[in-house]
This record gives C-alpha cells, sequence and structure tokens, in this order.
C-alpha cells in the first residue's frame, strides 16, 4: 500500500511538470506566408521564411523551377509569416531588390518591421535593419512593401504606441494605429516615422499599391464608431504633405475581434481603384469595389461567400483579375474571375488550381500583360498561370 | 491510510485532466458538434494573437460557474497544436485551465474553420452553442452582456 502510494507521489510531478517551463512561443502552424514578384527582366522572385531566416528563390521558366534559397537575414531571427504577416518583396527603378518582414518580440502581439537589400539581384544582401525608430517592445507588425515612382521605399505598419500611451493616462483606445516611413537613399536608412491614422484594425494586412503619378496609396480596415471594421484609403505623402485618410467602404460590419482579413488594392493607369475586401455583417462575403473615397465604392460586386478568403486583384489596361481561396471539406481551390471591361462585368468564378493541403494567401502577379497567380501551398510554392 | 490512498487516486486523473490540451482534428468535429444531452455546449474558438479573446473566455467562463448545470464550456484554439507549451500558459494565466480545452491538429487550419462553421470566416472570437434540441448559432467578436446572457438555454 505504501509502495503504491510512494509511486502515485512520484507521479504527481510528471502530472505537474507538464503545466511547467512555459515560454511564449510563435504559432508553428503551416507557415505558408510568403511573396513573389517579377523583376523588370521577367524574373519571379520569391520569399518566405523557413529556420529563422527569410529566404529568397528566383525562376526564370515562370515558376517551373525554382533556384536554390538565398538567406535574405544571415543571422537567424524570429519571423512572422503567417498568412496576413508575410515576408514582402519589391523592386527599385534598376531591379535593386527589397525585402521586409515583420520580427515577434518576446511579448504576445510585439514585433519589430525589418528591411534588407540586394544591390545585385539578391546575390548579397545588407545587413537588417529596424525600419522604425521606436524601439518599445510593443507591435509594430503587418509590414507592407512599395516602391514609388521616384524610387523612394515605402514601408507602411500596424503599431500600438498609441494604444498603450493612451491607456496609460486610463483612456479607452480601440484598434491600433498605422505608421508609415520612406527611404530616399535606397533603404540604407529610413525617416522617422509619421502616423497615418489611430484606430486601425490590429491584425489586418494594409495593401499598397502605385498610383499613376507614381505616389503610393494604402488602403486598410480601420475602426469607426463602435468597432465598426470597415476600411479607408489614404495616399502616403513623402514630400512633408498631410496624408488625407477618407473612409472607403461602408459595410457596417460590427466585430469586437480580430477579422484576420485584409483587403487587396490595384490601380489602373486611369486612376480607377479596384479594390477586394471582407465582411461578414450578414454572411462572410469577399467584395470587389471601385473606390471612390469618402463614398461607397463603385461597381460593388459580391464575389464570394462562405469559405471563401484572402482575395487579391490586378487590373491590366481593361482587364480586371480576382482570385481568392475557396475552402472546402477536400481542401482548397484557387478560384479566379475576370473581367474584360475595367470591373464592370466579371466572368462567373472557376477553379484554376487545387490543393488538398494548406495554402497561403493567393496573390496576383502581372508580366507583360499576363496574369499569373502565386500561391504557396504545402506541397510547395506553385506559379499557376490565369488562363487567356 | 486506505481512505487517503483513494481520495488520492480519484484526484490524481482530475488533475491530469483539467488543463490537459487535447488535440481537434476532422475526425473530431462531428463529437463536438454533436448536440448535449441537456442545456447547450459553447465551443469558445480563440487564438493566441487576439487580445479581444482574453475578455471573451473570461465572460463565458462566469456564465458558465452561473450555470454549471445548463452550461458546457470547452474552449478550441486556432493555433496548432504544436504550440502547446504556449497555449496552456495562456489557458493558465486566463483560468481557463479548468475547461476542457482542444487545439487544432489539422495541417489546413481554415478547412478546420469550414468544418466547424461553413459560415465563419476565421474572425476571432467566435462561439458556437449547440443546444439539446439540436439547434446551432455562430457568433463572432467578444460578446456584449445582452449577448452573453441570450446564450443561456
Amino acid at each position: 500500500m505504501r509502495c503504491l502510494l510512494i509511486t502515485l507521489l512520484c507521479l504527481l510531478p510528471l502530472v505537474a511538470s507538464a503545466h511547467d517551463g512555459m515560454r511564449m512561443e510563435m504559432p508553428k502552424g503551416p507557415e505558408l506566408g510568403a511573396s513573389a514578384a517579377f523583376d523588370s527582366h521577367g524574373r519571379l522572385y520569391v520569399v518566405d521564411a523557413a529556420d529563422g531566416h527569410v529566404r529568397l528563390r528566383h525562376s526564370d521558366d515562370d515558376g517551373r523551377t525554382l533556384s536554390a534559397p538565398v538567406e535574405v537575414n544571415a543571422t537567424a531571427e524570429r519571423i512572422y509569416a503567417e498568412g496576413e504577416n508575410r515576408p514582402k518583396i519589391a523592386f527599385g527603378p534598376h531591379d535593386e531588390l527589397y525585402v521586409s518582414w515583420s520580427q515577434p518580440r518576446a511579448a504576445p502581439w510585439t514585433g519589430f518591421v525589418r528591411f534588407a537589400r540586394s544591390p545585385d539581384r539578391g546575390e548579397h544582401f545588407s545587413e537588417p535593419l529596424t525600419v522604425h525608430h521606436d524601439r518599445a517592445e510593443i507591435t509594430h507588425r503587418f509590414d507592407a512593401l512599395a516602391v514609388d515612382g521616384n524610387g523612394r521605399i515605402v514601408v507602411a505598419w500596424i503599431d500600438k504606441r498609441d494604444l498603450l500611451a493612451t491607456e496609460a493616462r486610463g483612456k479607452p483606445y480601440l484598434g491600433a494605429a498605422i505608421y508609415y516611413s520612406w527611404s530616399d537613399d535606397g533603404g540604407a536608412s529610413f525617416v522617422p516615422e509619421r502616423k497615418l491614422i489611430d484606430q486601425s484594425c490590429e491584425c489586418c494586412r494594409i495593401a499598397l499599391a502605385r498610383m499613376p503619378d507614381g505616389e503610393v496609396a494604402a488602403f486598410f480596415r480601420g475602426i469607426y464608431g463602435d468597432n465598426i471594421r470597415d476600411h479607408a484609403y489614404a495616399v502616403l505623402r513623402a514630400d512633408g504633405r498631410t496624408s488625407q485618410v477618407a473612409r472607403a467602404t461602408f459595410s457596417d460590419w460590427q466585430i469586437a475581434g480580430c477579422p484576420h482579413h485584409g483587403p487587396g488594392l490595384a490601380i489602373g493607369a486611369d486612376g480607377i481603384r479596384h479594390a477586394v475586401w471582407y465582411e461578414a455583417k450578414g454572411k462572410p462575403t469577399i467584395w470587389y469595389g471601385q473606390l471612390d473615397p469618402g463614398h461607397a465604392p463603385k461597381h460593388p460586386l459580391a464575389i464570394a461567400g462562405a469559405g471563401a478568403g484572402h482575395a487579391d486583384v490586378a487590373v491590366h489596361g481593361q482587364t480586371v483579375w480576382l482570385a481568392w481561396n475557396q475552402v472546402n471539406a477536400d481542401g482548397y481551390a484557387l478560384m479566379l474571375r475576370r473581367s474584360t471591361d475595367n470591373g464592370a462585368h466579371f466572368d462567373t468564378p472557376r477553379e484554376i488550381a487545387h490543393s488538398s493541403g494548406a495554402v497561403g494567401s493567393p496573390q496576383l502577379l502581372l508580366k507583360q500583360g499576363r496574369a499569373f497567380v502565386a500561391w504557396n501551398t504545402a506541397a510547395g510554392f506553385r506559379l499557376v498561370e490565369v488562363p487567356r | 491510510m486506505k481512505r487517503l490512498l483513494l481520495a488520492f487516486a480519484l484526484w490524481l486523473p482530475a488533475l491530469a485532466c483539467a488543463g490537459t490540451l487535447q488535440p481537434l482534428t476532422a475526425a473530431d468535429v462531428p463529437a463536438l458538434l454533436q448536440p448535449p444531452a441537456h442545456g447547450a455546449r459553447i465551443v469558445a474558438l480563440w487564438s493566441l494573437d487576439c487580445a479581444y479573446c482574453e475578455p471573451n473566455l473570461e465572460a463565458l467562463a462566469r456564465l458558465q460557474r452561473a450555470n454549471p448545470h445548463g452550461v458546457e464550456l470547452v474552449t478550441v484554439t486556432t493555433d496548432s497544436i504544436a504550440l502547446r507549451a504556449a497555449i496552456e500558459a495562456r489557458l493558465r494565466s486566463m483560468k481557463m485551465d479548468g475547461y476542457p480545452a482542444r487545439a487544432y491538429a489539422e495541417a489546413s487550419p481554415e478547412r478546420l474553420n469550414f468544418l466547424l462553421d461553413p459560415d465563419w470566416g476565421g474572425e476571432t472570437p467566435r462561439v458556437l452553442v449547440i443546444r439539446a434540441d439540436g439547434s446551432r448559432r455562430g457568433l463572432s467578436g467578444a460578446l456584449t452582456p445582452a449577448q452573453l446572457h441570450k446564450l443561456l438555454p
């Protein structure tokens, strides 16, 4: 009897130890957060994260074969590589290669926005730098990267410094804020960041797109009134002028929560702002519309419903493409719709690829007027050419 | 001594179960969504990366404690069970470790979202209410006191 009791007592620490030694870790779900882009020579570049490194691969045959990876950050660090918070890639006017990512810090919901550049098509990278001058251990995450018509590198992100400062004064503050910065010296340094707007959503990606005049515009989920999670549009001024932010969607979806679902934006040569966004005021819905900041979008169209997510949009001439993931009980379909009249009408949805395993968010890419979808799947990266 | 031993032996499995995170796979979903024998089962979906989830879980726990016989509460995190240590630490810090807890153990989390509730786009927190009469309801976002009150059977 005493022996049994002793045995039981010996077992006790085992049971208890299952709860000890906790440390905060990063979500280790399928890390399929990747971004891809074509350079001016038509070479495809892909960035994703593995083993603490952002890695760069390229392809000269439209994704059929990928090069061996190059490590962007020589020293390993933690990297967010989830669907809405993935490494980004962009090119300078002479194919300088720019990469940004968000680095998790020790506490939950914190991060630093990181940046590195390569002058030689990815053969060598600079030591990564932290874009923001603020070094508080708080959220600076969900980086978005673009290059403007003057070659300025623009980075925007979600930032919680105002939330913490306001709450420290005992006042309420919904959501986070959008901050941005830019580099006038090809990414050697970034100017001190400025706030675009208070009370953005905390966990939805920011969409950036270049306008015909070369400036960079942002489309992102904001918070209006009591947790109405509609979207805002702003041109990110890098010339000292104040950026004007205007509400651009009016779905009135109210949620005290994390949609984990950011929008997409593509601006045509005619200046039309083609956008896609998600809301679930009634049933979950992905919308297409042409933004008219301050007013409801024009040509609104519910493009997909339940099980659809993470849409992207691209435009070339009068052709507009929409792509999204459609989940069902068997896996994921990569769905596509196309308009040939600049977004006035779209054809019926069609499946252009399928995956039984997990997938990342689809990303529409253009090369000489041809559309492709970059789709990172558990079985590997795929570049799916859109059927003409 | 015998009585002490018996009490101890009975207490041990309880200690082992409370707060022991169980995997949730696609095959487990039908059982989780099965109507309870009486009252309501509340499936509280949350994620580590959701600041709204903590107060929501705490409010649901208060509701359950006030209605221990009518409400069964199960927490499900959409984070991978590979993050067991971080998830269990958070459950403990939220004092939610006394409730049955599940974590996603499926390579395709969105597929699990869809199987749990096809009308759910993955936003968190999400609460599924399954009643003994077979009816089911999904609610997104941190629930207001009025919404919480309506969850009661």
